[in-house]
């Protein structure tokens, strides 16, 4: 991938996730765009891929948002390196299981993000936690990911066409 | 040491961030104070978001408008629908208006006579110049005959030519192959009113008579036994001079006004009809 595309993607996604995504909130739940983009280019572009996409969305997002300093960063990579790692030894390549993946991932990216959260005396419940908050937003992510997936299957069909 | 690095590029990338994440939480749990990466993120991403804020706001602006749009062109298209709909509904009203007015004049007319009538609607008219007659929607099963006579509150129209089952074909009084008994009302002249090949109506009567003059209502007579006497035929319009024949004919505008009739009435039975119709 080029780098200016790669850099306006990093950057576009967590500009529109802190602006933007708010309007599409369903019963105030919001898709973590910055982690559906990693858990895509991991998908597309294999573990390495996966891993620096989610730290510099996730350190994006940190700086951002005012958590704490890299516990997105460290979560995102993980879940992006473990996406990509997936994918690369398990050839899950069948639309549906790659959406399941990526709400697999959105959970334990969540649940790693409140662990880590967690051991830095983050005051919040694990069971609320992921009712409200980790597993609806992993099944958004899901969608949004299914989408996201169509728009990438949509482009290389094109360009095969144009190769062809 | 860097070929080592290479060739495990993915385990060693692995672990550079996973130290990079740990230090970046420890440092940032130890001096909450000192954001020192959020200090540098934040010059670059706050005009970005200041201009996707501005972006956002100007799409939803947008958005907004269109839907607004939307709502006042399909209100619109609706009142447009409306009114269409309520011409249509007021055009039908007032062909209903006109519609009832006739049935009233007709139903009026049906209750004064003194035999039975049964009242028909036209349902086609044939309108050239070999045969004029119309085709009305009641038949046998109504009870209609041949050679009834059928009149509207004007006068009269002309006979049942031909019965079907639940249709009829009226041969009107204009028809080229009609002859009607009749006679002048004020002078009592006897003749026949015939139809011509031009839809014009004229009476034949005999050329010794002299007294018809122009505007005299011509009558049925009564004879022939099929139209009950008195009926209004027509107005004299015009007394052709006298020739050298055995007959003299007059011009006659016939007293209905056969391309506006739509209901009729059919009568069952003969009596003397005068009163009904007084002269004008």
């Amino acid at each position: 991938m080029r780098l200016p595309l790669y850099v306006m993607l990093l950057g576009g996604g967590t500009v529109v996730q802190s602006t933007v995504v708010g309007e599409f909130a369903v019963a105030g739940v919001t898709p973590d765009l910055p982690l559906v983009i990693t858990a895509l280019l991991a998908l597309a572009r294999g573990p390495e891929v996966g891993l620096l996409t989610g730290f510099s969305l996730g350190l994006l997002q940190d700086g951002i948002g005012g958590g704490l300093l890299g516990a997105q960063a460290l979560s995102k990579a993980l879940a992006g390196f473990g996406l990509g790692f997936l994918h690369r030894h398990l050839r899950v390549s069948i639309g549906p299981l790659q959406i399941l993946a990526v709400v697999a991932v959105s959970i334990g990216e969540g649940l790693l993000r409140f662990l880590l959260l967690k051991a830095f005396r983050f005051p919040g419940d694990i069971g609320e936690m992921m009712l409200y908050g980790v597993l609806p937003q992993a099944l958004y992510n899901g969608v949004v990911a299914s989408v996201g997936l169509a728009g990438l299957i949509w482009v290389r069909e094109r360009q095969r066409g144009k190769a062809g | 040491m860097l070929g080592f690095l290479f060739r495990h590029r993915t385990a060693s990338l692995f672990g550079l961030i996973l130290l990079a994440g740990f230090a970046l939480l420890a440092l940032g749990a130890r001096s909450p104070g000192r954001r020192l990466p959020v200090e540098w993120v934040g010059p670059v991403v706050t005009p970005l978001q200041v201009a996707t804020a501005h972006l956002h706001r100007r799409a939803l602006a947008i958005w907004d408008g269109y839907r607004d749009w939307r709502v006042v062109r399909g209100e619109n298209q609706r009142l447009r629908q409306e009114v269409e709909t309520l011409r249509v509904t007021q055009l039908q009203l007032d062909e209903f208006q006109w519609e009832n007015r006739r049935l009233r004049n007709l139903l009026g007319l049906a209750e004064r006579l003194p035999l039975e009538a049964a009242a028909a609607e036209v349902i086609a008219r044939e309108w050239n110049g070999w045969v004029r007659s119309f085709t009305v929607n009641r038949g046998r099963a109504s009870g209609v005959e041949r050679l009834q006579p059928v009149i509207v509150p004007e006068g009269v129209l002309g006979r049942v030519a031909d019965v079907r089952q639940h249709s009829a074909i009226i041969q009107l009084v204009s028809d080229p192959a009609s002859s009607v008994s009749a006679l002048t009302q004020r002078s009592r002249v006897q003749g026949a009113v015939e139809g011509g090949p031009s839809g014009q109506v004229r009476l034949k009567f005999s050329a010794q008579e002299t007294q018809i003059e122009q505007g005299e209502l011509v009558i049925t007579s009564g004879l022939g036994g099929v139209f009950p006497k008195g009926l209004p035929l027509g107005y004299v319009s015009r007394v052709n001079p006298p020739t050298t024949g055995l007959f003299r004919y007059a011009q006659v505008t016939p007293v209905v006004e056969i391309p506006k009739v739509e209901m009729v009435l059919i009568l069952k039975g003969q009596v003397d009809l005068s009163s009904l119709f007084p002269a004008r």
